[in-house]
């Protein structure tokens, strides 16, 4: 049965569509596996070799492959929720009750992407953590580090963002006291404020901004940060195994 | 040792490798998704439309319902009024009268209202959460819904948030308006109702600017203690003030008080101590219809325009009181209290009566020393701080703005921004009643005094606030039904100096202004003939004798009722028809005749007027055994066509009569009057 399993799956591969799609063609030769890395245009950031070590549960637990996929699962259930929601002020909050009570599957949607972000900002701080105490910012990877600050910033400014959108009490108050936080900065708190906001007060300037934040600006510019970090993690030598191991 | 072997086999076949336990895994993720959808079919709503479905299988009329039963989501959607109520999801039956019998929830039909359920959907008036397809979020107060459904004992609040004139049906809701301008709410609280001006006050508080002529500083210091010890109907609330507090306010007003320019006391007659002459005064001159007096049972007797006359001889001075019966206005411009011309044996009767009225035990605990500086400055101070000057014109304080907080969205007031006293249920009506009841509870800090209402009173209060919604702002202007507008109407001339002299508007209303104790007169010109208006304004009687309340004699001139009458009759005339357009000599002996047989037996409308004072019954409406001397023709025949047309509001029923019935009938009541020889021979 196995066998017979085989055989199809290599016919397949050897189809001239299977082929047209992925040109390395089969084989278990390293070159093969090597064109299979390289040709294709989301595996190639990677490297096409790496150690068996790094592999190991115990080296990153994961923490950085979890992250994306809860960003993955966030852009996945984000778009449907797009579908239902209007960011205006009489419109937002009754998006929200629709969500709850009759679109098909709108509460599992919601929630799902609700504690996907949570689970993702601690994912990351852990990612952080992790790569901080076992030391693997210093050289090379140190510039790796920044943009892993950065794509830590990303996450925090994609979570707060989110959280006015439901348009309630909640969200309303969440998002004055930020922003008056943000006005404590000296000089030019006020301004930020302002240009945060598109006015004085939280409405439907806010709303629109946070919006076009959330759905389309920082989306992006995580996606463009985790393409540069993932190119950087092949560029530093590979995930970083341990101290003895990287002097080899 | 067989089991351990068996798990051990079953581990190995489910995770043996990367691949198998993948796979496992993949399979348990399919199925605790497949929750999903699951949840989405059995869903709450779901159970009661099968229930419904059910419950119509075994009525007569089973297909009917079935065919008009919608399976799935239903929705109400009105985008211009802010509505989306899918509460019909459930609430299936909502149109299905043959329901009427069943009594379970959801499956009630909707009672007839006189709107329909598509137009204006369901949360406008039951509240609630109208998007929500689960019972608990539908009904009640959730983390994400604040507003619950309105319980029915408020329900008439919804009918106010578009309705702002009094319906019949709403009982309590008029009531509520009424006396939250009648114990002056009003006048401390700024309340508006969408796209129409502030309500004001219908207390008439007295102005205080002159109290010290009035009154002494021993009564208004027993009246602010307790208001009610004086007057049980008294509308001033109790400030619960301490000794001292009532001591100094007292003070202040006799201190602030100025003198009014008051007639000779040489004038002023003595009051003359006939007690029997004096009520029949009091009786003659209807005091009655504005004033009440407590009588032995302890019942009020009389109306409650003016303030109630029980002790008032504890209260007044005798030269205050014999001023004010003379000229009201000397002491308080804007009084409703008409000018009546006593003579000066009256005056002395109805003065030496009042102030026989009094209550020994009212002031009997009051001692008060001299008022010292101290004193009157801080019963100054706590006049401003008690907003005393809201209600009463003083001297030296001005009327506070906005002395308490407005009240114009209080029936929309977010739960989370009340403070609750202990033992008050979180919701806004109990909120309400609880405020209302007994405002200290909510702090001794707070202004607002105490009053003494019952729970109807406090019922229909609670009713009038929760009217005023944010919704009824937001409601297209094309739904809101505005109340009667109070209008400015003031005649001219030298009859308008008169009819304000005698507060005719007190009693009647004229186009759009006045009471509504007696008839409206807006027509009245077209109505009545000259030589009974006269008569009449000269010398009151009633066409009603089971009514309490008739008009008072004013003592008028010849002069002073020939020019009320040529007002009255010029001013006031319908443009529904032409006065002159029937005339009586036109009918002859054979249209009276045909007339009476109308009105005893086609019409029976002995059944509710008289004609013939021997035989006749009716007492619900006027007496017409001398109709043919006051009404004019043309008047009659169109009041008969149509009584609503020319009296809105009246009783009287329309009959639909034909032209030729209404003329007959005509006929037949302008012969009922006395004989012009018999009325010569009274002369």
């Amino acid at each position: 049965m196995a066998k017979m399993l085989d055989t199809y799956v290599n016919d397949l591969r050897e189809s001239r569509l299977w082929r047209s799609v992925f040109r390395s063609g089969t084989g278990a030769t390293n070159l093969h596996r090597a064109l299979a890395v390289q040709q294709n245009i989301f595996l190639h950031l990677f490297s096409v070799k790496m150690r068996r070590a790094a592999l190991n549960f115990s080296v990153t637990w994961y923490l950085g492959t979890l992250s994306l996929a809860t960003f993955l699962i966030l852009v996945a259930t984000g778009i449907p929720l797009m579908l239902y929601y209007h960011p205006s002020v009489p419109q937002a909050y009754a998006d929200m009750k629709d969500l709850q009570f009759v679109v098909s599957a709108g509460v599992f949607l919601r929630n799902l992407h609700r504690w996907s972000a949570h689970a993702m900002v601690l994912l990351v701080f852990a990612h952080m953590f992790k790569v901080f105490y076992r030391g693997a910012y210093r050289p090379p990877r140190e510039f790796n580090w920044v943009i892993g600050v950065v794509l830590l910033i990303i996450t925090l400014f994609l979570s707060y963002t989110g959280y006015l959108l439901p348009w309630d009490q909640l969200a309303y108050w969440a998002i004055t006291v930020g922003s008056n936080i943000m006005s404590a900065v000296p000089a030019l708190g006020k301004k930020i404020r302002f240009l945060m906001l598109g006015g004085n007060t939280v409405n439907a300037n806010a709303l629109l901004r946070f919006y076009v934040l959330h759905c389309v600006i920082l989306p992006l510019a995580a996606i463009l940060f985790i393409g540069i970090h993932f190119w950087r993690i092949r560029k530093d030598g590979g995930l970083y195994t341990g101290e003895a191991k990287s002097h080899e | 040792m067989d089991l351990r072997r068996k798990v051990a086999a079953a581990w190995a076949f489910l995770f043996g490798d990367s691949a198998r336990a993948f796979g496992t895994l993949s399979l348990v993720l399919v199925a605790c998704l497949a929750v999903v959808p699951a949840k989405d079919h059995f869903r709450e709503w779901s159970r009661y439309q099968t229930r419904y479905l059910r419950l119509i299988r075994q009525r007569g009329d089973a297909a009917t319902l079935q065919r008009r039963f919608q399976p799935g989501l239903q929705q109400t959607w009105l985008p211009e009024l802010g509505v989306v109520d899918r509460c019909t999801t459930c609430h299936v039956a909502m149109k299905e009268t043959s329901l009427a019998d069943v009594s379970t929830q959801p499956f009630r039909p909707h009672p007839a209202i006189p709107h329909s359920l598509n137009e204006f959907g369901c949360v406008m008036c039951h509240r609630g959460q109208g998007a929500a397809t689960t019972v608990e979020e539908a009904h009640s107060s959730t983390k994400a819904w604040e507003q619950p459904v309105l319980p029915a004992r408020y329900f008439e609040a919804s009918c106010g948030q578009c309705h702002q004139n009094s319906l019949t049906g709403t009982p309590q809701l008029n009531l509520g308006r009424k006396l939250l301008a009648r114990y002056g709410c009003v006048s401390c609280h700024a309340l508006r109702t969408a796209g129409a001006a502030r309500m004001m006050p219908t207390n008439e508080p007295p102005p205080l600017t002159h109290v010290a002529r009035k009154t002494t500083r021993e009564w208004i210091y027993a009246w602010l203690k307790n208001p009610q010890a004086y007057s049980v109907s008294a509308t001033m609330p109790d400030f619960k003030l301490s000794d001292a507090d009532a001591r100094d306010i007292s003070a202040f007003l006799i201190d602030q008080s100025t003198p009014y320019q008051q007639p000779d006391a040489s004038k002023s007659s003595s009051a003359a101590a006939d007690a029997q002459e004096g009520a029949s005064v009091y009786g003659e001159s209807f005091c009655a219809s504005c004033h009440a007096v407590q009588n032995a049972a302890g019942l009020m007797v009389g109306g409650d325009v003016g303030p109630e006359l029980t002790r008032i001889g504890s209260k007044v001075k005798p030269e205050w009181l014999g001023t004010w019966l003379r000229e009201p206005k000397l002491y308080a411009p804007h009084t409703a209290m008409p000018r009546y011309r006593f003579s000066e044996k009256q005056l002395g009767l109805l003065a030496g009566f009042l102030e026989a009225k009094t209550d020994s035990d009212l002031l009997a605990n009051v001692h008060l020393d001299a008022a010292t500086k101290e004193q009157i400055a801080h019963g100054k101070a706590l006049v401003n701080e008690r907003g005393c000057a809201s209600c009463h014109e003083l001297n030296g304080i001005k009327k506070p703005d906005n002395f308490a907080p407005d009240l114009s969205v209080a029936g929309s007031r977010s739960l989370a921004k009340i403070v609750f006293a202990p033992g008050v249920p979180h919701t806004l009506p109990d909120y309400l009643a609880a405020k209302i009841r007994q405002p200290s509870a909510f702090g001794s800090a707070l202004k607002m005094p105490q009053y003494n209402l019952t729970p109807v009173q406090v019922d229909a209060l609670v009713t009038g606030l929760l009217a005023q919604t944010e919704r009824a702002e937001a409601i297209p202007a094309v739904l809101r039904v505005a109340g009667t507008p109070v209008l400015k109407y003031d005649p001219a001339g030298k009859a308008g100096k008169l009819m304000q002299d005698m507060q005719c508007f007190s009693c009647h209303a004229i186009n759009g202004r006045g009471g509504d104790m007696a008839p409206d007169l807006t027509w009245e010109g077209s109505a009545v003939q000259r030589a009974w208006l006269l008569t009449f304004l000269k010398n009151p009687n009633t066409l009603r004798p089971a009514l309490i309340r008739r008009m008072p004699r004013f003592n008028l001139t010849d002069a002073e009722a020939q020019t009320l009458t040529d007002y009255i009759l010029t001013a006031y005339q319908t443009p529904a028809f032409d006065a002159d357009s029937l005339d009586s000599a036109s009918f002859t002996a054979e249209d009276r005749e045909r007339g009476r047989q109308l009105f005893y037996s086609k019409y029976a409308c002995q059944s509710c007027h008289i004609v013939d004072a021997q035989n006749d019954k009716g007492y619900v409406g006027p007496t017409l055994t001398e109709i043919g001397a006051k009404g004019t023709p043309a008047w009659t025949f169109h009041y008969l066509k149509n009584p609503q047309l020319l009296r809105p509001g009246n009783i009287e029923p329309n009959q639909s009569m034909s032209d030729a019935d209404a003329r007959a009938l005509t006929a037949f009541l302008m012969a009922q009057k006395k004989a012009p020889a018999q009325e010569a021979a009274k002369k």
